[in-house]
């Protein structure tokens, strides 16, 4: 082969309980390549990372890094081995500055308050990067962020990096630079481990790819040696045929119309939807998609405008408003605005449709059984029983819970914001198909999604904003992407 | 790993807990080394001095749960228990009554309004109340004890059938009601939705959260109020100084059950399993005349070692995930 191996997992099995996260893994990572992993959730992904960071012991197995079996007790003794990660959610202390969180708990090693700003402003304009370092980090934006880690790995000289999805936040400009960074990092020889569900980064970025399927290695391959289908199929252990199933095609009469919304981020927006309709919004992250629909739903104060449903002028002042009159949202953050961690998964799916199984505030427990037994059974939820906290489900199964706690409510528009975020392809296509059920069934769906494939393929109309306007509507049947794209960038869009 | 888990699933419940191992050795180690402390005398008193902390802490259980807390129960049981004795010159026993409830729900309006409405820490506020409260009490009374002269009233506090006073089953009987209102009615569930840092995610999903909030100060409040009745019918007799640390003692003991103070989990059970612990160790130590100094510091090293244990047990379970 004649490449250096930086890490080698040799047999590593670690179990829970009564599960196998990981059965018995090996492969090797080569120096300077940047290596992908992928499966769906729950293949061991997390459990492998978080052996290599430290945080979790290996039952069984041998890791070889850069030479030397690496036994780790935890995340400190791996970054100072030269062995970074960078989680999805990132670790950085929102109120300490930019310099601060490069080098916490590092402040007297290097020298003082004034030499961290120096040093950490080497290391940002290094990878490129022109953020103040004095600036506090809750200021930024995501993507600043993840530069921000990156350079904290940088500064423990890593040798390598682990990136755990990274993308999922960024909208495509974002991802371009983290793609250069990412390019130009390979380049100084650093070796990259990179965690991601979106197959076209995996394929643009990586050299060498892992498959995992739970708990186990499917296999290790050049990335030349790929293709899209073989793996997917190899993620699933079947072949999926079609990522997107066909478009809603029942739809109706106009039932929603929306009218000079303004609030602080927003000016004028309206628009109009159908029954039946899979109606899109596009705009990069702070284009005012989520806001508008938070501005429906009642969560943010509006200054001014008017929503109608059925042509019946709508006065909503909560939340609690809006699912009366018929709206529910499923919230782009699943953990911090949507489940309710510390409940089982049954109740979870009964959260917002007290009134189905409750007479005078008493609860009939038989009937909310029914219900959520129905729902599991409706949306194939995969859970042992409706008993088990929902933080062990997958994401998949988890964003389904969501949905069946929205259906239970018997909605006639759902506002869906990215729907299929951090979840797998198996998942994501199930996730179409409930959306798409819902739509021919007389609902209308509102769906926000930074995928510009899924929002075009699963789609009626799509509506674009920037920077709190609506600047246009096309038909994502005969529209290009890079249209799309270009008036989202808020570029001039000639026909 | 077992993760099937009710709300108030009572068997598991019993495995989880920290404290109720605690009362089973204290109970039986008391058992064999004093031979008065089965006795039925010892076990009305002992039941009979949890009571009043009990009935508190049915109130706050609610409020703890939602991820607030109550720091002026004490004060508010003192201001109610010293009006019962004040007003006896005045009103008949079922007026006095409501009259007490009465203000422990003005007061509890009061709490409420300035924590939910105007988005204050619950802690800080009613701390300032307990403060307040303490000083209406002082006010009062004029700073020095007030007896009782109705015998109606101090039958009461006295009375007792089938050897357990009639105030403890006043607590028994709120037991029963308030573990059913948690577990059966959508209140309850609020309750959980509300607590544990997701009030978000509970307005998402169409509760009315500032008006949940309300409602618990005003449940605290009332508990208070009831608790001041009783404890003053049990004295005979109300003084600013009682209560002192009654508050504290009530908020822990929810935690020492196994409420976390964030909210989220917990149960009246585990509430009332942590305020128990507490009244066998007071009893217990009581008994073997064990100088108040000592009772003090035994106790401080209990409850800190019940939370821990708890939590290093939660910290194990999240880390087998």
């Amino acid at each position: 082969m004649g490449e250096n191996v930086i890490l080698s997992v040799q047999d590593v099995t670690k179990r829970f309980v009564n599960v196998v996260a990981l059965n018995q893994v090996s492969f090797d990572i080569y120096k300077g390549q940047v290596h992908g992993i992928v499966g769906e959730n729950g293949a061991g992904k997390s459990t492998l990372m978080k052996i290599l960071s430290g945080v979790y012991k290996k039952d069984k197995g041998i890791i070889y890094f850069d030479g030397q079996e690496m036994k780790v007790k935890g995340p400190t003794e791996s970054l100072n081995l030269g062995l970074a990660i960078i989680y999805q959610e990132l670790n950085l202390v929102n109120q300490m500055t930019v310099g601060e969180n490069i080098f916490l708990g590092r402040f007297r090693e290097i020298g003082g308050l004034k030499k961290i700003h120096a040093k950490a402003r080497e290391l940002l304009d290094s990878i490129g990067s022109h953020i103040d370092t004095y600036s506090p980090v809750e200021d930024l934006p995501v993507a600043e962020k993840q530069m921000v880690e990156i350079c904290k790995a940088l500064s423990y000289n890593s040798k390598l990096i682990i990136m755990d999805e990274p993308s999922t936040t960024l909208t495509t400009e974002e991802m371009n630079r983290l793609k250069e960074i990412i390019k130009d990092l390979k380049s100084k020889g650093i070796t990259i481990i990179y965690i991601s569900h979106k197959l076209d980064e995996i394929f643009e970025l990586c050299d060498r790819v892992t498959v995992m399927r739970d708990g186990n290695v499917i296999s290790t391959r050049n990335v030349e040696e790929l293709t899209r289908p073989t793996m997917i199929a190899e993620m699933v252990g079947r072949s999926i045929e079609n990522e997107y199933p066909e478009r809603a095609s029942k739809i109706g009469e106009t039932i929603l119309e929306v009218k000079n919304i303004r609030t602080n981020k927003l000016h004028d927006v309206g628009f109009t939807a159908k029954k039946g309709e899979i109606l899109g919004f596009v705009g990069l992250v702070g284009a005012g998609r989520t806001e508008t629909m938070r501005a429906i739903f009642g969560a943010d104060k509006i200054q001014n405008g008017e929503v109608y449903l059925e042509g019946r002028k709508l006065d909503i002042k909560s939340p609690r408003d809006a699912i009366a009159a018929g709206f529910g949202f499923i919230t782009e953050d699943r953990k911090e605005e949507g489940l309710l961690l510390n409940f089982p998964v049954g109740t979870n799916i009964t959260m917002a449709s007290f009134p189905n199984f409750t007479v005078g505030g008493l609860l009939n427990k038989a009937r909310e059984k029914e219900i959520i037994e129905r729902q599991i059974k409706a949306l194939d939820v995969k859970t042992p029983n409706a008993d088990i906290y929902i933080t062990y489900l997958s994401g998949g199964n988890q964003q389904k819970c969501l949905v069946a706690r929205w259906l239970e409510t018997s909605p006639k528009i759902l506002i869906m914001d990215e729907p299929t975020r951090g979840i797998d392809v198996g998942a994501k296509y199930e996730i179409y198909v409930l959306m798409k059920k819902f739509a021919e069934a007389g609902g209308t769906v509102l769906m926000i999604s930074s995928e510009l494939p899924e929002v075009l393929n699963m789609s009626n109309r799509v509506i674009v904003l920037s920077d709190g306007k609506v600047v246009g509507e096309y038909d994502p049947e005969t529209t290009s992407d890079e249209k799309i794209l270009a008036a989202a960038l808020g570029e001039e869009v000639t026909e | 790993m077992k993760t099937n888990l009710k709300f108030g699933n009572v068997g598991k419940i019993f495995m989880q807990q920290k404290a109720i191992i605690a009362i089973v050795v204290l109970f039986v180690a008391m058992t064999i080394i004093n031979k008065n402390f089965l006795s039925i005398n010892n076990m009305a008193s002992l039941l009979m001095q949890v009571s009043v902390l009990l009935i508190m802490t049915l109130g706050v259980t609610f409020c703890i749960i939602s991820g607030e807390c109550d720091l002026s129960l004490g004060s508010q049981m003192c201001v109610a228990g010293i009006l019962s004795i004040i007003l006896q010159r005045y009103l008949p026993l079922p007026a006095i009554l409501l009259v007490v409830l009465l203000v422990g729900v003005v007061i509890g309006i009061i709490n409420a309004v300035i924590i939910v409405d105007q988005g204050a820490n619950s802690f800080i506020v009613t701390l300032g109340m307990m403060m307040a409260l303490k000083g209406v009490a002082l006010v009062i009374s004029n700073g020095t004890p007030v007896a009782g002269k109705s015998t109606a009233y101090s039958n009461f506090g006295s009375g007792s059938f089938l050897h357990i006073y009639y105030i403890t089953w006043i607590a028994i009987a709120l037991l029963i009601v308030c573990a059913w209102v948690l577990r059966n009615t959508q209140f309850g569930r609020n309750c959980f939705a509300i607590g544990g840092g997701t009030k978000n995610i509970a307005a998402y999903t169409g509760i009315n959260v500032q008006r949940h909030r309300r409602i618990i100060f005003i449940i605290s409040a009332l508990s208070a109020a009831l608790a001041g009745f009783c404890l003053s019918a049990e004295l005979n007799s109300g003084s600013a100084t009682y209560g002192e640390t009654t508050a504290l003692l009530v908020n822990c003991g929810c935690v020492v059950g196994g409420t976390p103070f964030n909210g989220g989990y917990g149960g009246i059970i585990q509430s009332t399993i942590g305020i128990l612990l507490f009244g066998l160790l007071d009893n217990s130590m009581s008994m073997q005349n064990i100088s108040s100094y000592y009772q003090q510091l035994i106790k401080g090293i209990v409850i800190v070692v019940v939370v821990a244990l708890d939590c290093y047990a939660r910290k194990k379970k999240r880390e087998t995930v």
